[in-house]
């Protein structure tokens, strides 16, 4: 049990007092009956069997914070990161600030956040690995590092920046709400640490002592209608009508007349000039670009493989009974592998990576690594029994099995790329929250799966001095498909962020404008690729070499829209300090080397 | 559980495995907090927390404090001697005795061929009392330079000036408690959230009990402005108007305290004379506060009960540094806020333990707050550490200020540096460059070995820092207390009062001196000098102060044994010791305190034209002076890695200067290349930058001196911005960051 001192001073000790049924969200505070299973069970803290006597320990708790009060001294991060034994480029709690006025009717609202332990735990029910529980312990939300495999998932999902991904020991780690202290009466550490009396800590709804306010919304908190965060605030000073981010995120946050909420809206703070910053489209996420376009092609081209072939569509038959059609399933397994690979090692925790399907119940991430496993399978399954079936031609319950797997993969392969696009149904990253994404992703799989098949076989069949342009009148049909199901995707998406407000807005504004060029470039060439496919195609244009060129046009157009559907995200933050917590800064301290110095609290970039 | 796996983990918390808490007190600033280090069983110390049981503090720190145990195993710290013959070769590792014997065998060299003041010694507001007080004995009594000041000439000098002119004596009449019972609290050019947390703590407390109203008068919208019932944004370096305008409405008005005029201070008349000049409305037109404003806070404070003033470098770093203060205390005079709860003039400290080098160092005179001008104080002295009195100056010498200039000159030719940095701390780089290039010797005494001076230094002597030894220090509230040894300083170097006592055995004079080589043995010694004076400690011993959690001065002997007076713990005193001047008696001769006429003459660099920017400096919480220490503490660095300005964004549109991008700052003195913050924290023509970075900000500023403090004015000065070449300005910038 965690030792209380003598001189514990009395502003340490949790509040006793009456509380509330329901939360405002209509929750129920009890968490469980005192007769429950789950009550009475000892939190097991550094295998310490004690019970804590904390009275409400099965009442929900949460933070409440006097926004008016807090003067940014930083001594709840500094206690947070000195009891958690953080370094310097971790914290469990942050400290940003929104600030709005003309000199000297000036006012900075600063804003510390940690975790806050919502009702709707979407870091949990993202979380592939089931590394994280909610306990009916003060409804705490604690992650267990040693089961995290370093995806960062739910840094993704939490809309609050709550998880912190870990990228030199390649795990997450989170606030742990103190339980441990909590079991014997005293308030986070964060929270004792206070000097400027704004953090509380209690059992959510109740209003600390000398606070009047109790309120859900804050300007420059990101909505709480995703989660439900246990966390409550005070803010009764008057603010500016317009409240300013100093981080490099577009976003300010504007006063609505009616509501009389803040709500985010664009600040074109970097102005409206085009970029290029093609050496930014460089993202951490770069394997996932390379993994999911490659995904896409082979499950396009499994399908148009496999199911031509069982339709009987004849250049397609043509192909299956081919000696190129092994060496292309066996490539497209090859490739298929290497994107696998490339995934996995993109985790904190490569080793790990048989966790992925620990939490098919509720995590998208479990789902598609499921669907893909099994489409892989059904490629591998239907490659062993083809492959075998040419050496034993006799066993027709070979060519059965292989034809099942194939009938399956026709099934799995969409399936996993409907959980792979869930994945990126995010509602605190609002850019990707759109069927865009699905559009994008199927439109994909016919666009590349086609060009796959082209690619490889129109040069088989012109060696072997076959007709080609039959194979070549469907693979275009498959392409122009993809292509306007692309975008059409696409212009809805930008229709849609341009009127949303919020984040999706601020992404927008950064396509058009830092990445502008690029973007326009990217939605010439989607137009122009498609135009280029139809005219050929109308024109009965065989050259290979013109063709060639179109497909490269084509997967260099997917690559970049990838890598700008990664870099793009805005994703629902609390906004960022000057330095701390400021993507900007980050990034600069990465260009110029500032960062290889531990104690300026950025990672250098490690690829 | 509700969600999640079944079967669950242990839940893992970081556990540091603290086998021992140590009692020490926090070696930053001057608030004065107790801390205790954690260490694990291998001694290693690996946690810090405050004092729930002591008064100052109550459990809680800052930032800084928080990983205060990290400084211990920080980068840059100095492990073994250094020596070199120029400041052009490389350093060579040497032993103590080597180090000591050069250093010693210079300083009589440069004496014997200059004469005595030809060397000089700056000290530091960091070292421990009993340190202080032994390095003042051996450079009064046994080296005998005059040329021997501390850098608290940067911080606190001002505040020194400024009592010893309106009360006759250092020491801040004031206490924490006070704000408990104040009515009205004042505050000038103090930023106290960011520049000390725990005392805002303290003040937020009580407000949280207790509404009363708080004016803060700032040219900057600091958190504290934002806060304060009401914000004065004054131009900068015109304090002193704005005092004497309010003393002219509280006079014009009758709200003065007639009485205490009367009773307790001499110089009224000429006083009331001179404020009659400063009408709200012509002081409106100097110091930027409208005349109604100006009248409210006259009237709100003359009519409260109790009133204090607290005020920290936007007032002390000014050419009117010493006039501000004494305009404080006049105002507070006048009002009769001296020595009542609730009603004081306190200036916060600075260093951990300003107070203890004002007290015992001997820089500005000789220990206990006595004076060289005063033959009796210097007998007393001579006296007490046998020696001639005549050995002593019979006049105050050089300020640090005034060291270097000296050194430019000639007329100083040797410099012992004692755990200060003047290459990031001193005004205008440049020049303090070449003056210690100058040099023929300097010796460097620093618990870093990559601090900036040793750049120029012959021989570096590798320190102890903070609690890798013992003693006292004072904080703002005149409460001794002590910081225990923790843990051993690293390999070779040695503590503070180890390297004075070792100096002073090569010197012939201390043979018939005591040196006593612990702490608690030197405080013993000046229990015995303290007797009778105003900052009487002769009460006090190391255990008591411990048991106590700090304990404020004066605290004279009582009815118990002197001797150890830790043996009786419930031993009280039978006075207040809280509070200075309570009886209304004050340290000159007719115990009357002085109100002092303050004709303002505007001798700031102002904006102009060609450099049309106001230069305003000042501190970030997270960084401590010359960030030797906290830059190389992650998790305080974080928040300020690199140096930047504050400008006001309508200022920047008109100049093009974007947010996070690197701009070249020029001044009269030179340039600085710092990233830009667009904020309307600063008005249209200021920008703000802090002081803690390495070539930065001092290039740049002017640090005229105050006349009577000789504090520079760090906070005015005028700046013109440039653009440059951002991935240059980027290369220059990590260049310019070793730490």
């Amino acid at each position: 049990m965690f030792t209380v001192r003598d001189d514990e001073p009395d502003y340490a000790f949790l509040e006793k007092k009456q509380h509330k049924d329901k939360n405002q969200y209509g929750k129920l505070i009890e968490l469980v009956e005192k007769s429950s299973a789950l009550a009475g069970q000892s939190l097991n803290i550094n295998n310490d069997p004690a019970v804590g006597d904390n009275p409400d320990r099965y009442k929900q708790h949460g933070f409440h914070f006097t926004a008016d009060n807090c003067i940014a001294c930083h001594a709840c991060e500094a206690a947070c990161s000195e009891k958690n034994d953080n370094p310097p480029h971790l914290s469990f709690r942050s400290v940003g600030y929104v600030e709005g006025g003309t000199y000297p009717a000036f006012k900075r609202l600063n804003i510390s956040m940690a975790c806050n332990h919502c009702d709707n735990p979407v870091c949990l029910k993202g979380c592939p690995t089931r590394a994280y529980t909610k306990f009916a312990e003060y409804g705490a939300v604690l992650q267990d590092p040693d089961i995290c495999f370093g995806c960062g998932y739910c840094t993704w999902v939490c809309p609050y920046n709550a998880p912190q991904l870990d990228p030199i020991k390649g795990q997450v780690s989170k606030c742990n709400m103190c339980v441990d202290r909590l079991e014997v009466g005293l308030k986070p550490a964060c929270v004792s640490a206070c000097l400027g009396g704004a953090l509380e800590f209690g059992v959510v709804e109740n209003t600390p002592k000398n606070r009047e306010q109790a309120k859900i919304t804050l300007p420059g908190f990101p909505t709480n209608e995703i989660t439900h965060p246990n966390i409550r605030f005070q803010q009764v000073k008057s603010l500016p009508r317009e409240m300013t981010r100093t981080d490099s995120i577009p976003i300010k946050y504007h006063k609505d007349n009616k509501s009389k909420q803040y709500k985010p809206i664009v600040d074109t703070k970097k102005g409206l000039t085009r970029h290029w910053n093609l050496d930014k489209l460089h993202s951490r996420e770069d394997p996932l670009v390379i993994f999911t376009l490659i995904t896409q092609a082979v499950i396009g081209a499994f399908i148009l493989l496999t199911g031509g072939s069982l339709l009987g569509i004849d250049p397609i038959s043509q192909i299956t009974q081919s000696k190129a059609y092994l060496p292309l399933l066996f490539g497209m397994l090859a490739i298929e592998t290497f994107a696998l690979v490339l995934s996995t090692m993109h985790l904190g925790k490569p080793h790990r990576f048989y966790r992925a399907f620990n939490n098919l119940r509720y995590s998208p991430v479990s789902r598609e690594v499921a669907g893909v496993a099994v489409f892989f399978n059904c490629l591998a399954g239907h490659i062993f029994f083809t492959l075998l079936y040419g050496y034993f031609s006799t066993y027709t319950l070979l060519q059965t099995f292989a034809q099942l797997c194939a009938y399956l993969g026709i099934i799995t392969g969409p399936i996993a790329l409907y959980f792979m696009h869930k994945i990126y149904r995010i509602p605190a990253r609002p850019y990707w929250n759109h069927w865009q994404v699905l559009t994008a992703f199927y439109g994909n799989m016919l666009t590349l799966g086609s060009i796959l098949t082209a690619m490889v076989m129109l040069p088989f069949f012109r060696y072997d001095a076959a007709i080609y342009h039959p194979l070549l009148n469907i693979t275009t049909l498959g392409i122009i498909l993809g292509l306007t199901l692309e975008t059409i995707g696409h212009i809805f998406h930008a229709r849609d962020l341009r009127q949303q407000g919020g984040e999706g807005s601020a992404s927008y504004y950064e396509q058009s404008t830092k990445f502008g060029y690029t973007w326009i470039s990217r939605n010439i060439l989607l137009i122009l690729n498609l135009i280029t496919v139809s005219v050929l195609s109308m024109l009965s244009i065989t050259s290979l070499y013109i063709w060639y060129l179109v497909f490269i046009s084509i997967i260099l157009t997917a690559i970049v829209s990838r890598a700008l559907f990664y870099v793009l995200v805005i994703p629902t933050t609390m906004p960022g300090a000057f330095f701390w917590k400021n993507k900007g800064f980050q990034e600069h301290a990465r260009e110029t080397g500032l960062a290889n110095m531990p104690q300026v609290g950025v990672v250098p970039d490690t690829h | 559980m509700l969600f999640g796996r079944k079967k669950k983990n242990p839940i893992k918390i970081a556990d540091k495995k603290v086998a021992e808490w140590k009692y020490t007190t926090c070696g930053y600033c001057s608030t004065g907090c107790s801390i205790e280090v954690g260490l694990n069983d291998q001694g290693t110390p690996v946690a810090t927390r405050g004092v729930g049981s002591a008064d100052v503090n109550r459990g809680k720190l800052c930032v800084k404090g928080i990983f205060e145990h990290e400084l211990f195993k920080s980068k840059g710290r100095g492990n073994e001697p250094l020596i070199r013959q120029h400041i052009h070769n490389a350093y060579q590792k040497t032993s103590w005795e080597d180090a000591l014997n050069t250093t010693a065998n210079e300083i009589k060299r440069i004496q014997g061929t200059y004469g005595r003041d030809a060397f000089a010694i700056i000290s530091t507001g960091q070292l421990m009392t009993e340190e202080f007080y032994t390095l003042g004995k051996l450079s009064r009594g046994v080296i005998g330079t005059n040329n021997y000041d501390g850098n608290t000439t940067l911080c606190m000098a001002s505040a020194v000036s400024g009592y010893k002119r309106s009360f006759g004596s250092d020491g801040p009449p004031g206490c924490y408690d006070d704000f408990e019972h104040t009515e009205c609290l004042m505050a000038f050019g103090s930023n106290l959230p960011e520049q000390h947390p725990i005392i805002f703590w303290r003040l937020k407390q009580a407000l949280e009990k207790r509404s009363f109203p708080v004016i803060v008068v700032d040219p900057r919208v600091t958190m504290f402005s934002q806060m304060a019932d009401m914000h004065l944004a004054i131009t900068p370096g015109t304090d002193v108007v704005l005092l004497n305008a309010l003393a002219h409405v509280i006079i014009d008005e009758g709200l003065a305290d007639t009485d205490y005029i009367k009773n307790h201070t001499s110089g009224a008349e000429t006083f009331e004379k001179l404020v009659a000049q400063y009408d709200p409305v012509t002081a409106s037109k100097i110091c930027g506060i409208d005349e109604d404003t100006i009248r409210n806070v006259a009237r709100l404070y003359a009519k409260a009960d109790a009133a204090m003033s607290i005020w920290t470098m936007g007032i002390n770093q000014s050419t009117h540094g010493s006039d501000g203060v004494v305009g404080i205390n006049n105002l507070n005079l006048i009002t009769g806020n001296i020595g009542k709860e609730g009603g004081s003039s306190l200036s916060i400290t600075g260093q951990c333990n300003a107070m203890g080098t004002r007290e015992w160092s001997s820089c500005s005179g000789l220990p206990g707050y006595r004076v060289l001008e005063n033959p009796e104080h210097r007998k007393e002295v001579a006296d007490f550490w046998n020696i001639d009195p005549e050995f002593f100056p019979k006049q105050r010498g050089l300020f640090q200020t005034d060291i270097f200039p000296a050194i430019e000159t000639g007329q100083i030719k040797g410099l012992w540096l004692i755990a200060t940095n003047p290459m990031t701390s001193m005004p205008n780089t440049a020049r303090i460059r070449k003056t210690l290039e100058k040099l023929e010797f300097l010796v460097v005494q620093d618990s870093y070995e990559d601090v900036e001076t040793t750049q120029y230094a012959h021989v570096y002597f590798p320190a102890a820092t903070w609690a890798e030894k013992e003693g006292c220090f004072t904080n703002t509230e005149r409460r001794v207390n002590i910081v225990r040894k923790v843990t051993e300083p690293p390999a070779n170097a040695k503590a503070d009062l180890w390297i004075f006592n070792q100096m002073a055995k090569r010197f012939e004079q201390s043979a018939k001196m005591q040196f006593p080589e612990t702490s608690a043995e030197v405080f013993n010694e000046m229990r015995q000098l303290s007797k009778g004076r105003l900052v009487d400690i002769s009460g006090m011993d190391h255990d008591l102060i411990e048991q106590q959690r700090g304990i404020q001065w004066p605290y004279p002997t009582t009815q118990n044994d002197a001797n150890s007076p830790a043996d009786n713990p419930h031993h009280k005193q039978d006075k207040d010791n809280s509070r200075l001047y309570t009886d209304g008696r004050f340290q000159y001769a007719d115990q009357k305190a002085k109100l002092i006429s303050l004709p303002f003459i505007d001798n700031n660099e102002v904006p102009d034209q060609e450099y049309p920017f106001w230069l305003n400096t000042g501190r970030v919480v997270e960084h401590f002076h010359s960030r030797t220490k906290t830059g190389k503490i992650g998790n305080c660095n974080k928040f300020s890695p690199t140096p930047y300005m504050e400008i006001n964004p309508d200022a920047a549109l008109e100049l093009g200067i974007e947010h996070m991008s690197y701009v070249r700052l020029v001044s009269r003195r030179g340039d600085a290349i710092v990233l830009a913050q667009l904020t309307q924290r600063v008005p249209h023509n200021m920008i703000f930058v802090p002081f803690h970075f390495h070539d930065c900000v001092n290039r740049l500023s002017l640090g005229l001196l105050d006349p009577h403090s000789r504090q520079p004015a760090f906070k005015q000065s005028a700046v013109r911005i440039e653009h440059v070449d951002q991935q240059e300005a980027a290369q220059l910038n990590v260049e310019m960051r070793n730490f």
